[in-house]
Parts: C-alpha cells; sequence; structure tokens
C-alpha cells in the first residue's frame, strides 16, 4: 500500500491517466481515497458489507467514467458525489431505509464538549448539535452532503415533503444562532 | 497533492474520534468538509481503516473490473429494480434481444402497410392474424434447445423452471404486445376492430403454454398457430360462401366479435388452470 501513496501524481493527473487506461492511477486513487470515504459513508449506514459494496461500486464509477470529472474542485469531492448517491441507490434497490439517525450522531454532548464548541464553531456547532436527529439528518443530507431533496428522502426513508418540512424547521434554528 | 491556502488541520485526537464514530455532529460535520479540501488529513485519516479491509476493497474492485460487464439490458432491468439474477436471465432470453424485435416490428409493418393498401376491414386481418402469434412464437423460442442459447444455464438456475418460464413468458408477452400496440396505432381508424388482437394474444399465449404441458413447446405452438390461423381464414372463407378469403368487406370471424373476445377469455382462464396444475411437468424436463 504505501508505495501507492508514494505516487507524485495529482489527484487530477491520476483521472487523466485513468482515461488512458492506466490502472496503477486507479490504485493510487484507491488508496488515496478509500480509507476516508469508507469511514465517511459508515457514518451513514451501519451495514459494513453495504459500505464495502458501494465504495467498490464507486471506484468502479471512477474508472468507468474519468470524463464525468469536470476538472474543477476536489477530486475527492467527485468522489463524494458518486458515493453518496451509489449509497443512496442501495437503500432504494434494498427497498427499506437504512439510515437509522445513526446513534453515535445523537449522543449530547458533555458540558466541556459544549465549551469547546463554542470557542471552535461558535454558537453554530453547538445549535447544529442541538437539532433534534431527524432534523439533523436533514441537514446533513441536503447541506453537507450536497443531496437534492429527492435523494435525501431516499436515503432516510422519508417522504420528500417530510425533507422540504424538516429543513424549513431546522433552517431558523440555525439561524437564529448565527445573529 | 494541492492543498488549498489553509493552516487548519485536525488533531490526531479528533480523526481517530472520527473515525471510532465517538464524535458529536458539528465536529463531524467540520471535518468531513475539511477532509474533501485537504489531502494532508486525509493522508492522517488513513490507518484508522484496517488495512485488511482495504486490500479486500481493491481486489474486489479488480475482480469486477476483470468480470465480463452486464449488458446495456441487464444494467437497465437492474436500474429498474429488477434482482441481479432474474435481470440476467431476462437479458439472455433470445426473444427479448433486439434482433427479435427488430423481427417482430418489421413483420407488424408489413401488416400495416397491407392495411392501408386494402379496403374495409378486411384490410386488418393480416395484422389481427399476425399479432397474436407472435408472442407465441417468441416464448416458444424462449424454451427450445437449439434456440435458446442459455437453455442449459436455464435448466441449472436455482430457481423452479417454472418460475423462470413465468417471468419469461411475461417479459415476451409484455414487450411484443407493446411493440404491437405500438403498430396498432399505425392501422387505419376503423373503430374498436384494430385493438380485436390483444384478447386473443393472451389467450394463444396462455393455450400453448397449457400444450407444452403435454408436448414439445415448438409443436405445441405450431398446433396454437395452426388452429388459429385455420380457424380464422376459414371462417372467413365460409362466410364468403368460397375461398375468397381476403375479399374487401367486413370481418366475420368469431373471434373478433364480443362473444367471441369473451369466449377466448374463458379459453384463457381454463388454459391458465390447466398451466397452474400441470406445472411441475416444466420441471420433468430437467431430469431428462
Amino acid at each position: 500500500m504505501a508505495e501507492t501513496l508514494d505516487d507524485p501524481r495529482s489527484d487530477q493527473q491520476l483521472v487523466e491517466a485513468m482515461a488512458g487506461g492506466d490502472r496503477s492511477a486507479l490504485r493510487s486513487l484507491h488508496s488515496r481515497h478509500a480509507p476516508w470515504l469508507l469511514l465517511r459513508l459508515s457514518r451513514r449506514c451501519a451495514d459494513p458489507a453495504i459500505v464495502e459494496e458501494v465504495v467498490q461500486d464507486t471506484f468502479l464509477a471512477v474508472w468507468r467514467k474519468p470524463a464525468a470529472y469536470k476538472g474543477s474542485g476536489p477530486v475527492a469531492a467527485w468522489i463524494w458525489g458518486i458515493g453518496i448517491r451509489r449509497l443512496v441507490d442501495q437503500f432504494r434497490r434494498q427497498r427499506r431505509p437504512m439510515v437509522e439517525v445513526a446513534e453515535g450522531m445523537a449522543t449530547t454532548p458533555s458540558a466541556e464538549e459544549q465549551l469547546l464548541l463554542g470557542v471552535e464553531h461558535g454558537d453554530l456547532g453547538a445549535a447544529l448539535n442541538r437539532l433534534s436527529p431527524e432534523l439533523r439528518a436533514v441537514v446533513q443530507a441536503t447541506v453537507l452532503d450536497g443531496l437534492t431533496t429527492r435523494e435525501a428522502a431516499r436515503l432516510l426513508g422519508i417522504p420528500a415533503g417530510t425533507v422540504k418540512t424538516r429543513m424549513m424547521r431546522a433552517k431558523p434554528q440555525l439561524r437564529e444562532a448565527l445573529l | 497533492m494541492s492543498d488549498p491556502a489553509t493552516t487548519w488541520h485536525a488533531e490526531p485526537d479528533l480523526l481517530d474520534r472520527y473515525a471510532r464514530g465517538d464524535i458529536d455532529h458539528a465536529r463531524a460535520c467540520s471535518l468531513e468538509a475539511h477532509l474533501l479540501e485537504c489531502a494532508r488529513c486525509r493522508l492522517a485519516l488513513a490507518p484508522a481503516v484496517d488495512t485488511g479491509r482495504l486490500e479486500d476493497s481493491w481486489d474486489g474492485l479488480v475482480a469486477a473490473l476483470d468480470a465480463p460487464r452486464p449488458g446495456r439490458m441487464e444494467r437497465l432491468l437492474v436500474r429498474l429494480g429488477v434482482r441481479e439474477h432474474t435481470a440476467r436471465l431476462l437479458a439472455a432470453t433470445p426473444t427479448l434481444r433486439l434482433s427479435w424485435l427488430a423481427g417482430v416490428v418489421l413483420a407488424l409493418g408489413f401488416a400495416v402497410a397491407a392495411a392501408h393498401g386494402g379496403r374495409g376491414e378486411r384490410s386488418l386481418l393480416l395484422f389481427l392474424l399476425l399479432a397474436p402469434l407472435l408472442p407465441v412464437a417468441g416464448v416458444a423460442a424462449s424454451f427450445t434447445r437449439g434456440v435458446d442459447p442459455t437453455y442449459d444455464v436455464a435448466l441449472a438456475a436455482p430457481m423452479p423452471a417454472f418460475h423462470l418460464l413465468l417471468i419469461r413468458s411475461t417479459a415476451v408477452l409484455g414487450t411484443t404486445m407493446v411493440v404491437a400496440a405500438v403498430a396498432a396505432l399505425g392501422l387505419p381508424d376503423l373503430g374498436w376492430i384494430v385493438a380485436a388482437w390483444l384478447v386473443p394474444a393472451v389467450a394463444l399465449t396462455v393455450v400453448s403454454l397449457a400444450l407444452a404441458t403435454f408436448q414439445a413447446p415448438v409443436t405445441a405452438a405450431a398446433t396454437v398457430a395452426a388452429v388459429w390461423v385455420g380457424g380464422v381464414l376459414g371462417s372467413e372463407a365460409l362466410s364468403d360462401g368460397g375461398l375468397r378469403a381476403f375479399r374487401p368487406g367486413p370481418i366475420s370471424s368469431a373471434a373478433f366479435t364480443a362473444g367471441g373476445q369473451l369466449a377466448l377469455v374463458a379459453v384463457t382462464i381454463l388454459a391458465l388452470l390447466v398451466v397452474t396444475s400441470r406445472h411441475d411437468r416444466f420441471e420433468i424436463e430437467r431430469t431428462v
């Protein structure tokens, strides 16, 4: 693994090389990006087998359609866009909502953490943490993960209308923290 | 690797807690946003994932790259929510392939052209005769050694032959009827009779399946086709009082009257009963 992390080419160069059928470029991209993708997807899906399948699907798509990378923005963001949508596809195929608003997210931070949060993120961080797990899941899927309302609905296993209303309820709470 | 002009980097402790899932939402959010931009932190996070797991992921990826890629049809079916093994068996059905469908379109095209060439309801006769026979031929061909390249695979498929037969027959009947329905839109508008092939199409297909529990699928299809063509042309000829079945005029075959269509529905139900009660006949062939 180690030598592929030493690949001197940039992510963009690797994507270009892949278009020419260079499998070592895929190998390097995989060793650079599979770990964080695996971890980030694991926060959105509790089943490790599904996460592994999605990671594999994602890199297959990356290999087959390198031209889909528009050349602007980080390669990691492009990979994430593919990955999260593959995860949504998986949920659709399984026909069951997979994101039981993950337990880890729902823990209320300790008093000490609250203090640290105030320092690090201002009140916005605390406001995010104060949101109910349902609202937070919607904010994460749409704002952070960049999904459309519809995709977020599939990911969370709720109707699209519910995603919209929850987003509308979350917004004033976050806005209040910013003012 | 292009690091943006950021001087902030995640503490090892933060990365560690993120990997373990022991982190509050706001921190996770901000770290995730940062990771998209920062190669250095991504690299620092990588050791948190078990090397064996990453190797497995890579090996799986290589295996998937080297595996034959499913065809366009199969991928479309999977995207539509069909299970993978069903999609493969459907995509391999010879009578769902483009060449077969092209043949169906061509045959129906001739019939439609013939309808425009003639006068009166009789001009539709070729179409009404042909449209119900196409799914019969399609279904029979799906189960015939020599025509179906997946015949042996299907025999070994891990599902009852009867299930496979139902899935394929429904798919063949469905696609053929959609093509025929589109073709029917091109017929001269002569009232409801342009749709009179629908009921016979279903009836003949089910009857041929019922017969196939007694004899070889091709023989069954041929029998059904002969009776159908003979019956319709015969009654047309008789009503004319001669053997000039295609003289311009109204269609008189009972099969295309309201009563006849009802009778065909009854025949369909009867044939369905035969198929379900004798479905084990489709399994026996496996042991041959």
